[in-house]
């Protein structure tokens, strides 16, 4: 029977509920480790307790003669499978190559030496610990710093001086804007390493059909087609052999954003030993295998005039890249580069790379990537400029904007600014903060020998990433949107959600221009069989690419029932709305489900036009987008035991036009979850030895619940023409905004005592020294 | 990691510095020891049961004595590898007459690596000095009841 449901009510732009969440609230949804195969084999793996030794053997007798035990394989077993990619390419990029198990030596603590297979987990996981390997133990280097060091231990012994690359970037007349500075104010500024920690640790699970020539892989990841074009190259095996399944990938923030070894791996052990195979990665493999983000040591200089207008900026970033380059390592900090203006209107920018091997696990793509580290770099820097000026954080940065009438705004880093009002939401942040009122009070408490500080960051970042000249493997994204012949509606979109609620999102967009039901739509992803080809998810893109994909094929689709309404109406004269075509001059309408049925009955067509409604779209972004924001955090701190209270965390964010405000402020606050953990509480320590002793959640501070501010988020609106949605992505503000917005409050509420700078995390020990020694970081 | 402290032992000098060498009493006075084979010159093969915080571990490892010049000091090389990890140490013990018997001083450097490493940093220190005390307790003991029966 054929229905149809029509609607009126637009669902674009209100704050519905993610219909997503049923399932992954009640625990019900379909994780990769919740995949069962009948004759399921498992692996473990037998990782490197040293950053650095040669193999001088390795003895698996024991462990294959397990209970349970089917295989053990080395790397010597797996040399031939290809290297794990690297997409990133900079000119003399040194690229070590990555078997996906060491061979003779180790390069850092975790790195797979061994696989062992059997018929149970635990029986496999036993096994591993039976393996004998000889190690001998060689010296390691794992700070960037120490490891440019003349003498230090090489990563690499063919590459003693340890630097992968080194990469120089300038605009505008650098030597100028120096030369004609009333004052240059210079710092020192990290940005620690982070474990991303997604909920769901990374799985594999592996099924070989040898009959079929067909390899299925089940994979926790943001990039199913990816992993299935590159990982079917290492395994020599034919991309359309292989199926990638993403199911329901429980957070990524970037960690999932890569092809990994054990994805090869795993293909590799299915099809030696013909039956499936899981691997489902351990929390505290999680910590010394998955990427970290961030590793950054940067050197700040900025030039400046008295009344506060910036002149230019030089950056000198020394990234830690660990061990091996996994997919984008190297090409992280140019990110940082390019964003390293800010939303300021200096032409004048220089800036340098050195990026280090360290015998640590390697660092790639973490909320943000590379943006946060820019972005808290130059909001520090403005701060400190305006200290030394003796100006208003605020006053400096609405005297340095770029201004509403100068966009599109070609940068010196080479980016064109699409849009902006940059003043806007900081207006409202300080509206909102009672900005004048607070500085009364910081004044008045600080007679009383409190400590209070006020912090703003006003931050740009790059979404929408991006357009294809621009990224390493396209830029574009996908959708189909295919009508079935009952009338539901069916969208496959190439982005793959880890959480973000696109299965919400999309579907607002398609009911809208479809004019159906949502509950009418079912949003696919994550699936090489049924997705056309796709990018995925990754730099706050999904909405802004894959959801334009998504709007341009349901154009093609619109156009293509208004085709079929109007033979059934036989008239010309017809128009879609609301689900229905109607007739202009009888008011007679076909619906939506009536005209789907036709177009597969086919009994007759418009000239010109096949039977059936599915439209593809592949849309290349012209450019990136730009959105901005402004966030201001006031801070108590306590004298006597350096404890930072947050009092009010201010979120104004422009992420263009708002699809749905709820997921929006969702994104805002995780992203500021964890930009407040980078800030506060995270970072990964390895000590000299190259042993990373924050393996776990016991000594690495992962912020909990109840270490959360109140979020007071709102926006303003500033759409993008970039495309025709007018969004820009909200994915990364929160992360990118909050560290510095934190930090400038809490040296501010210390300044008095001649405190500059404090790098982060800003732990109590830290905060309590300076409180009651004084003095600079 | 650095360790460095010091005991006294109730024994006069060169009885202490006998005993410290003697792989019968360390035996039985290093924790968690199920047995030290001697291999050679001042050299022993070490079986050690070890356990920090959740984790606990069979290490088998060696342990070379160097450097000696009794009964004033000697260097004591640790290196012990286990499922649940590895540990490796070195370090100078020196002796010295004190009131009441012998003290000795010991400073050294040890390196944990691999899964203690990464779970057990915060516990990893007060372990250690948990079991060197309990080490010279054993042994002022063992030595004890030695002479006792001597």
């Amino acid at each position: 029977m054929a229905t149809t449901i029509t609607k009126t009510e637009t669902l674009v732009g209100k704050r519905i509920r993610r219909r997503e969440d049923p399932r992954l609230i009640t625990g019900t949804a379909t994780y990769v480790e919740d995949i069962q195969m009948p004759g399921m084999h498992y692996a473990a793996i037998v990782r490197s307790p040293h950053a650095a030794a040669n193999i001088r053997s390795i003895d698996v007798k024991a462990a294959a003669a397990a209970p349970g035990v089917v295989a053990v394989f080395t790397g010597k077993d797996t040399e031939k499978v290809g290297p794990v990619p690297c997409g990133a390419s900079l000119p003399d990029l040194r690229v070590p190559h990555h078997h996906i198990m060491a061979i003779d030596r180790v390069y850092y603590v975790g790195h797979a030496v061994a696989v062992v297979v059997a018929t149970d987990r635990y029986l496999a996981r036993d096994a591993a610990d039976l393996l004998e390997i000889d190690y001998d133990v060689l010296p390691a280097v794992a700070d960037p710093e120490k490891a440019l060091a003349p003498g230090a231990p090489a990563v690499h012994p063919q590459w003693p001086d340890n630097t992968a690359f080194n990469y120089h970037q300038e605009g505008g007349d650098i030597a100028k804007a120096f030369a004609d500075a009333d004052v240059v104010v210079k710092q020192r500024i990290t940005s620690q390493r982070l474990v991303p920690n997604a909920m769901e640790t990374r799985g594999v699970v592996a099924e070989w059909r040898g009959a079929d020539r067909q390899l299925n892989l089940y994979t926790s990841t943001q990039v199913p087609h990816l992993v299935r074009t590159l990982v079917a190259g290492m395994l020599g095996l034919e991309e359309n052999r292989m199926r990638v399944i993403a199911p329901e990938v429980g957070g990524g923030f970037g960690s999932k954003l890569n092809i990994y070894a054990e994805e090869a791996l795993m293909g590799f052990v299915a099809m030696k030993i013909g039956k499936p195979v899981k691997w489902i990665e351990s929390r505290r493999e999680n910590f010394l295998t998955t990427i970290h983000g961030r590793g950054h040591v940067d050197y700040y200089e900025v030039a400046a005039k008295k009344d506060g207008t910036i002149l230019g900026i030089k950056l000198k970033i020394i990234q830690d890249l660990g061990a091996y380059h996994q997919l984008l390592t190297p090409a992280i900090p140019t990110l940082s580069v390019l964003m390293m203006p800010g939303l300021y209107k200096t032409k004048n920018v220089s800036a340098d790379i050195v990026g280090v091997f360290t015998n640590c696990v390697p660092t790639d793509a973490y909320r943000g990537a590379g943006r946060p580290e820019a972005t808290h770099g130059i909001e520090r820097m403005v701060d400190i400029l305006a200290d030394e000026l003796g100006m208003d954080p605020a006053e400096i940065r609405l005297k340095n904007f770029v201004a509403n009438e100068e966009f599109p705004y070609p940068t010196a880093t080479g980016l064109t600014y699409d849009s902006g009002n940059y003043a806007a939401p900081l207006d409202k942040a300080m509206a909102l903060a009672d900005y004048s009122k607070i500085l009364q009070e910081q004044v008045e408490a600080r007679k009383q020998g409190k400590l209070v500080g006020i912090g703003i960051s006003t931050y740009g970042e790059i979404c929408a990433i991006g357009p294809s000249p621009a990224t390493p493997a396209g830029g574009w994204e996908s959708a189909t949107v295919k009508i079935e012949p009952s009338g539901t509606v069916t969208v496959m979109t190439g982005t793959c959600q880890t959480g973000q609620g696109e299965e919400t999102t999309f579907a607002q967009i398609a009911a809208d221009e479809l004019g159906v039901d949502i509950d009418n739509i079912l949003v696919l992803r994550g699936d090489t069989s049924i997705v056309q080809y796709g990018i995925g998810t990754f730099g706050s893109r999904a909405t802004a690419i894959g959801g334009t994909a998504l709007y341009f094929a349901l154009q093609e689709l619109k156009a293509k029932v208004k085709l079929f309404g109007a033979m059934l109406l036989e008239s010309d004269d017809v128009t879609f709305s609301g689900g229905q075509v109607t007739c202009n001059k009888s008011g007679k309408t076909k619906g939506l489900a009536e005209i789907a049925g036709a177009t597969y009955r086919a009994m007759k067509l418009p000239p010109n036009t096949e039977p059936g409604l599915v439209a593809t779209h592949f849309w290349e972004p012209p450019n990136f987008t730009f959105p901005f924001g402004a966030h201001i955090v006031i801070t108590d701190i306590d004298k006597e035991t350096g404890d930072i209270a947050i009092r009010r965390y201010i979120a104004v964010d422009d992420c263009g036009n708002i699809i749905n405000p709820l997921i929006v402020d969702g994104q805002v606050h995780g992203g500021v979850a964890q930009g407040l953990g980078q800030a506060l509480w995270e970072q990964a320590v390895y000590d000299d030895n190259g042993q990373l002793i924050t393996g776990e959640f016991m000594d690495y501070a992962m912020p909990r619940a109840h270490m959360m501010p109140w979020i007071e988020s709102s926006h303003t609106i500033t759409p993008t023409n970039v495309n025709p949605l007018g969004v820009k992505g909200v994915g990364e503000a929160g992360t990118i905004g909050c560290s510095p917005a934190v930090v400038n409050s809490v040296v501010d509420a210390l300044s008095h005592l001649g405190v500059r700078h404090i790098d982060m995390p800003l732990t109590p020990e830290k905060i309590w020294k300076l409180a009651n020694a004084g003095g600079t970081n | 990691m650095k360790i460095s402290g010091s005991y006294t032992l109730p024994l006069p000098i060169e009885r202490a510095y006998a005993v410290m060498q003697d792989p019968a009493v360390l035996g039985r006075a290093i924790p968690g020891c199920e047995g030290l084979e001697k291999t050679g010159p001042d050299e022993y093969r070490m079986k050690m049961k070890m356990a920090l915080a959740s984790l606990s571990g069979a290490f088998e490892g060696k342990v070379r004595i160097t450097d000696q010049a009794p009964p004033s000091s000697f260097r004591l090389v640790v290196e012990g590898t286990g499922r649940v990890g590895f540990v490796k140490g070195d370090g100078l013990l020196k002796l010295a007459t004190v009131d009441g018997g012998t003290e000795v001083s010991y400073e050294g450097d040890a390196q944990v690596g691999g899964t203690m490493a990464a779970v057990g940093q915060r516990l990893i220190d007060g372990t250690a000095k948990m079991m060197i005390k309990k080490f010279f307790d054993r042994l002022a003991q063992e030595a004890n009841a030695q002479d006792a029966t001597e």
